[in-house]
């Protein structure tokens, strides 16, 4: 069943999930996101958010330019808490 | 032109909640610029903390509204997370021993159930915490929140009972006609109504402006790295010593600390949150790496078994501050039909089901929490007209 495809695979959330979660009337990616967990996991939506951007497509009229409005934050990839602590200019060696 | 009885501005924790006590008997609509709860309220830890609330009147507040907690998941009939797992406040070294002994039997006067333990203990139940700590305070009666969860619970229960919801939709202007609220403009479109309720967080004195008055609220910025899900960890929810004189003392930030202390908790799906700092930085969500980096070192020191577990994303929220640590829930003094409920900084969460119950009882004009809402009058600040920012 295309329903049961996986688009966001570090946190499992199905197409079904997010059909149901624009019904529901999430009309942007963060208020799927919120709703659905879809882009939260490991890969912080690297993976789901061209997938996200289709279904939303797809599914409404709504300007997908214009629905994308999560935002990215540090760190840009996962890094270990011991590195982070270490990464900032006035961190001792 | 739409009408409601009642117009409240913000769909964070605290408007859904206050929509949630008033949609029994009026027509609610509820204006949110962005998304539900995707600002402070989306952007926080996720506990419950009873005994970190200053003695007196602080303290009363946050227990009446544990106690909201007690039922909230049924009331709501949804899952929110709700868990009673106790939490506990880490003495990182002997200096603060004697500051958190007096603390604890001012708690225990207040009546909060907390104690000491010793490090040996404080290990046994937080097996992640560093052998070098002094040791703890442990509090059974601190509990958590999926804050997510929370205000999507109370987005949907007001929606069942008829609250209309407006997403994406700015407020611009509050319009007075012979001192009385006559309407909200929004970039939507105009709605009449005798009735606002200013629920917007730190961004309430830019909607007070729109009505002359000038509210003593500042954005204080909070920064929590988020990690890869891990396996069960954390028990509860962890703060340092730090964070409560963070917390309860200062007003300014040390500039060489960003305003550091730990709050450390886990989600059900395992991800860490650890926190945090506060900072005054206007609404600047910009945050410098060396303030992610002083976060992480605070954290892996007080818990170094943290050290190879992955940071994913960071989040920032501005926290409504007030310079007493308590919030405003009010009525304004020179405007019918405006009231203020904001100013709960780091204590949204905790206090978000209690803020509903006062603003209702504010409305309803009945008794029930006289004692409560004069403790939280905007007048109590002497120059209120003059806006901090």
């Amino acid at each position: 069943m295309i329903q049961n495809m996986l688009i966001c695979r570090c946190e499992e959330v199905l197409l079904a999930d997010i059909v149901a979660s624009i019904e529901n009337g999430a009309g942007t990616l963060k208020a799927i996101k919120m709703e659905t967990r879809a882009g939260m996991g490991i890969c912080q939506g690297r993976t789901c958010r061209m997938l996200l951007e289709q279904v939303m497509d797809f599914h409404t009229d709504i300007n997908v330019q214009e629905a994308n409005n999560l935002s990215y934050n540090n760190p840009v990839r996962p890094i270990s808490l011991a590195n982070l602590s270490r990464s900032g200019k006035d961190s001792e060696p | 032109m739409e009408t409601a009885d009642v117009v409240i501005i913000g769909g964070g924790v605290i408007g859904t909640s206050i929509a949630y006590r008033l949609a029994a008997n009026r027509k609610v609509m509820l204006i949110e610029k962005g998304e539900i709860g995707a600002q402070t309220s989306g952007a926080c830890d996720k506990a419950i903390f009873l005994q970190s609330k200053k003695p007196g009147f602080p303290i009363k507040l946050a227990k009446a509204s544990r106690m909201v907690y007690e039922n909230l998941e049924e009331e709501l009939g949804m899952n929110i997370e709700f868990q009673k797992n106790g939490g506990m406040i880490v003495i990182e070294n002997e200096s603060h021993l004697d500051f958190m002994k007096q603390f604890v039997k001012q708690q225990n006067k207040a009546g909060i159930h907390v104690k000491l333990v010793n490090q040996k203990e404080a290990l046994a139940f937080q097996p992640c915490l560093s052998t070098t700590i002094a040791g703890a305070t442990y509090s059974p009666e601190d509990a958590e929140v999926n804050p997510l969860l929370l205000t999507q619970a109370f987005a949907k229960a007001v929606k069942r009972k008829g609250v209309i919801i407006r997403r994406h939709t700015e407020v611009t202007d509050i319009v007075i006609e012979n001192g009385k609220v006559v309407a909200v403009q929004t970039a939507k479109g105009k709605i009449a109504t005798e009735l606002v309720i200013n629920a917007a967080g730190p961004f309430a004195p830019k909607i007070a402006e729109m009505v002359g008055i000038g509210l003593p609220i500042m954005p204080r910025r909070g920064v929590i790295l988020i990690s890869e899900k891990v396996k069960p960890m954390i028990h509860g929810n962890i703060l340092c010593s730090q964070y409560i004189a963070t917390k309860h003392l200062s007003h300014q930030t040390d500039d060489t600390s960003y305003g550091v202390g730990l709050s450390l908790g886990q989600t059900e799906s395992g991800n860490l949150l650890i926190g945090g700092n506060r900072e005054f930085k206007g609404y600047d969500k910009s945050v410098e790496p060396e303030v992610l980096s002083a976060i992480a070192r605070h954290a892996r020191r007080i818990a170094p078994s943290l050290d190879f577990i992955r940071i994913i994303r960071t989040m920032v929220g501005f926290r409504p501050f007030t310079n007493d640590g308590l919030p405003i829930i009010s009525e304004a003094p020179h405007v019918k039909g405006f009231i203020i409920a904001a100013g709960h900084e780091g204590d949204g969460i905790a206090l978000a089901p209690i803020t509903g119950l006062l603003v209702a009882s504010l409305v309803d004009r009945d008794l029930r929490y006289k004692e409560f809402l004069d403790q939280l009058k905007l007048d109590r600040f002497r120059a209120y007209n003059v806006s901090p920012n």
